[in-house]
């Protein structure tokens, strides 16, 4: 059962305000209406219409916080707001002069009410802010949560009720070494990610590919989706021996020719491609669905989700919006190296390393407001000029599977060097995605008033479940990929050939450079025998999708 | 002479003294406005569980660093799950699809390569130093480099200069960045 707005809760109202707002309604909001100010980073203030500097009724001072009584309009200094309170009776609520928020003399206390943070929210909406987004728009009925339709999932036979005979141990199907055909582990790292990606797997598994069929078309069209379901085949097979992914090694290079060579390559260059050529060869088999412009391919619907971006002009605040597909997030490290370093050269103090780089630290940096510099002046529509403006990202829609890939890699154009950034990154087993959705991050630049903003139609979870980590060690030029999964909550370590056991510990302490974490959806059951699913560390009753194990 | 020229001298001081003063307390009351909305609304409900998370990570960190980790080593001791050792160089032996000969599967990839006739022709100028057999694959390479996906746009400067620490999830962070940001709008409230 979802909430309308699950990100926050409304406060019950103190008796004052509830008091206030029986006998005197909406009136005292809306005649303040007129005197909100509003500034282009979101903030809002009370202003005479005279502009005459507010003073207090008492002390005539204009330091520090000033209130206005909500019904006589008399202003208070905090010194004398309770002197207000007891020379008129009634009269506890008043509206902090400098932030519009609603404070409650008989309370001493800040309280909050939807319905005045509503009548300042529609002084920005008029002041300032113009969706003009330049995709097209979806219609407001539309599904917006993560792409796959809930509905197929339930056409799907129920995967792995029936032990496999032929184990001899009782670990979960799925697990089986990848031969290195040389320097190939970048890619058996991210092969073993898609083998337990339950969208992926439960399609493959499935049967929703089949290679019968498919190699009727006509001889020429290569088609990778063929290969992968081989190897699904091959690893699901029950079969120990570690698998040679020859032939994908062989398709995949005749699909992509820059990328065809014999040397050390990057995971999530291959990971992109791979999606590529799956996405292709969807959309060459079938047309494009025309009403959602959707992509129904197994790739997109698994992994697509789709990023916000904001430009906001400094001067008068109208801001223009873009959305973007994305398979992926690729994140910054929010590390200070270069600062630090800088000024460690200009003074004798030590550089602080003790400062930890966290998972939450870089999304905070992906989608924190960044000032475009003054030689990146945009063209803003309202004000006809080049004006410096403010952009910042968040996202709009969350993927089913969420791929976030960590630029370990700096480029020093002084020096002209590249080089790895060895940095360890604290990342979450569970992940909440609430503070970086459109909705939130769009809240919070309106200073977080309860206000159904765009994008709160989400009813999808937020909360995401670590299954697999991809990790490297070495070098820019020459290094090493592992895959951490996580089956049955319990951690794999996929090292080419050699799939073993690992505790929690060491995932953690690995160096993480690719994360999939699957979107938790709550209480969703597919099949009564849910023996293959994880269990949730905490033990609440959000459930993962049936996948393999 | 000096005298009165003192005098002006500390009452300027005196003045932006207490400009400062009065900036700070109304940069204070503003983060103390904003953290108790935050709080009061519930928007900072998985503080529990993210400080859950980072306790568990560094505990991780010392138990790993205590204990000598070898089975990070070359993997060729190692035994699977399944009970088996393997080569460091994968020796199964399969047919090429290209030119039917046999090859080891370790060494298909450079095989594959020439009887393809890709690689050195067909990739673009990158500098980076071809391997030997002891690494396995494994290399960073260019956000740029990306062929088709639509890139959200962030920056490429890794070094962005913005100096303050984006919010971790410490309550501490939560009001530095906070403040740091009120700053930063003060100031640019006043620059205009």
């Amino acid at each position: 059962m979802f909430q309308r707005n699950p990100s926050y809760s409304n406060p019950t109202p103190c008796n004052h305000l509830a008091d206030y707002k029986l006998r005197y309604g909406l009136n005292g909001y809306k005649s303040f209406q007129n005197h909100l100010k509003t500034t282009p980073n979101g903030r809002t203030s009370i202003q005479n219409p005279d502009s005459k500097l507010p003073r207090c009724g008492s002390c005539d001072g204009y330091e520090g916080r000033l209130y206005i009584c909500l019904i006589c309009a008399s202003i208070s200094c905090s010194n004398h707001t309770l002197l207000h309170n007891q020379s008129e009776n009634g009269h506890d609520l008043a509206v902090d002069v400098e932030r519009a928020e609603l404070y409650c003399y008989a309370c001493s206390d800040q309280v909050y009410d939807p319905d005045f943070d509503r009548t300042v929210m529609s002084k920005h909406i008029v002041a300032a802010v113009l969706e003009k987004s330049q995709s097209a728009e979806r219609s407001s009925k539309r599904r917006r949560f993560g792409s796959i339709d809930l509905l197929d999932l339930k056409k799907l036979k129920p995967l792995m009720s029936v032990k496999d005979q032929r184990s001899k141990s009782c670990y979960p199907l799925g697990l089986r070494g990848l031969n290195n055909l040389g320097n190939t582990c970048f890619m058996n790292s991210v092969l073993q990610v898609f083998l337990h990606t339950p969208p992926l797997s439960n399609y493959f598994l499935n049967d929703q590919h089949n290679r019968e069929t498919c190699s009727k078309r006509p001889i020429g069209q290569l088609c990778l989706p063929c290969d992968i379901d081989r190897i699904f085949s091959a690893v699901f097979s029950g079969d120990h021996m570690p698998y040679s992914p020859a032939q994908f090694l062989y398709s995949w290079w005749q699909h992509s020719a820059n990328l065809a060579f014999y040397e050390q390559q990057d995971a999530h260059e291959f990971f992109i491609s791979v999606l590529d050529r799956i996405h292709e060869r969807e959309w060459k088999s079938r047309s494009q669905d025309k009403e959602n412009g959707d992509c129904k391919c197994i790739a997109h619907k698994a992994f697509s989700g789709q990023l916000r971006s904001d430009v906001t002009c400094m001067t008068c605040g109208f801001t223009s919006t873009t959305y973007d597909p994305c398979v992926d997030i690729s994140l910054d490290l929010d590390t200070h190296d270069f600062l630090s370093r800088n000024i460690a050269s200009k003074s004798t103090k030590p550089v602080d390393s003790s400062s930890k780089s966290t998972l939450s630290g870089c999304l905070d940096l992906f989608t924190r407001p960044e000032k475009l510099g003054s030689d990146q002046k945009l063209f803003c529509q309202n004000c006809q000029e080049m004006r410096s403006s403010v952009k910042q990202m968040s996202i709009r829609r969350l993927p089913l599977v969420l791929c976030l890939h960590i630029k370990r890699f700096e480029h020093s154009f002084v020096r002209r060097t590249s080089r790895k950034i060895d940095r360890y990154l604290q990342f979450p087993f569970s992940l909440d995605m609430i503070p970086y959705l459109s909705s939130s991050i769009i809240r919070n630049r309106y200073g977080n008033r309860i206000f159904a903003s765009e994008g709160d139609e989400i009813d999808a979870s937020s909360k995401f479940e670590i299954f697999a980590v991809v990790s490297h060690s070495g070098t820019l030029e020459s290094g090493h990929y592992v895959t951490y999964l996580r089956l049955r909550s319990q951690w794999y370590k996929c090292d080419d050939a050699w799939i073993t056991e690992v505790d929690e510990e060491m995932v953690r302490n690995s160096q993480c450079y690719m994360m999939f974490y699957l979107q938790k959806i709550p209480n969703y059951k597919l099949n009564e025998d849910l023996s293959c699913l994880p269990i949730s560390p905490r033990n609440d009753t959000f459930q993962q999708i049936a996948g393999c194990c | 002479m000096s005298m009165p020229h003192e005098d002006s001298a500390s009452s300027h001081t005196q003045l932006s003294f207490n400009l400062f003063g009065d900036l700070l307390d109304s940069v204070i009351a503003d983060v103390a406005s904003e953290c108790h909305r935050i709080a009061r609304l519930g928007l900072d409900r998985n503080l529990e569980e993210e400080e859950e998370e980072l306790r568990l990570s560094a505990q991780a960190r010392e138990r790993v660093a205590d204990s000598c980790n070898s089975s990070e080593a070359n993997g060729k001791y190692v035994v699977d799950i399944f009970g088996q050792t393997h080569p460091s160089v994968a020796n199964e032996i399969f047919d090429c699809m290209n030119c039917g000969r046999s090859i080891m599967a370790g060494r298909f990839a450079p095989h594959l390569e020439k009887c393809m006739g890709r690689g050195r022709k067909a990739r673009p100028k990158v500098t980076r130093s071809s391997t030997a057999a002891q690494s396995r694959g494994g290399v960073l390479k260019w956000y740029i480099r990306r062929p088709m996906n639509k890139k959200e746009g962030g920056p490429n400067d890794c070094h962005s200069m913005h100096p303050w620490s984006p919010r971790s999830t410490s309550i501490c962070s939560k009001i530095s960045s906070l403040i740091a940001g009120t700053i930063m709008r003060c100031l640019e409230a006043y620059e205009t």
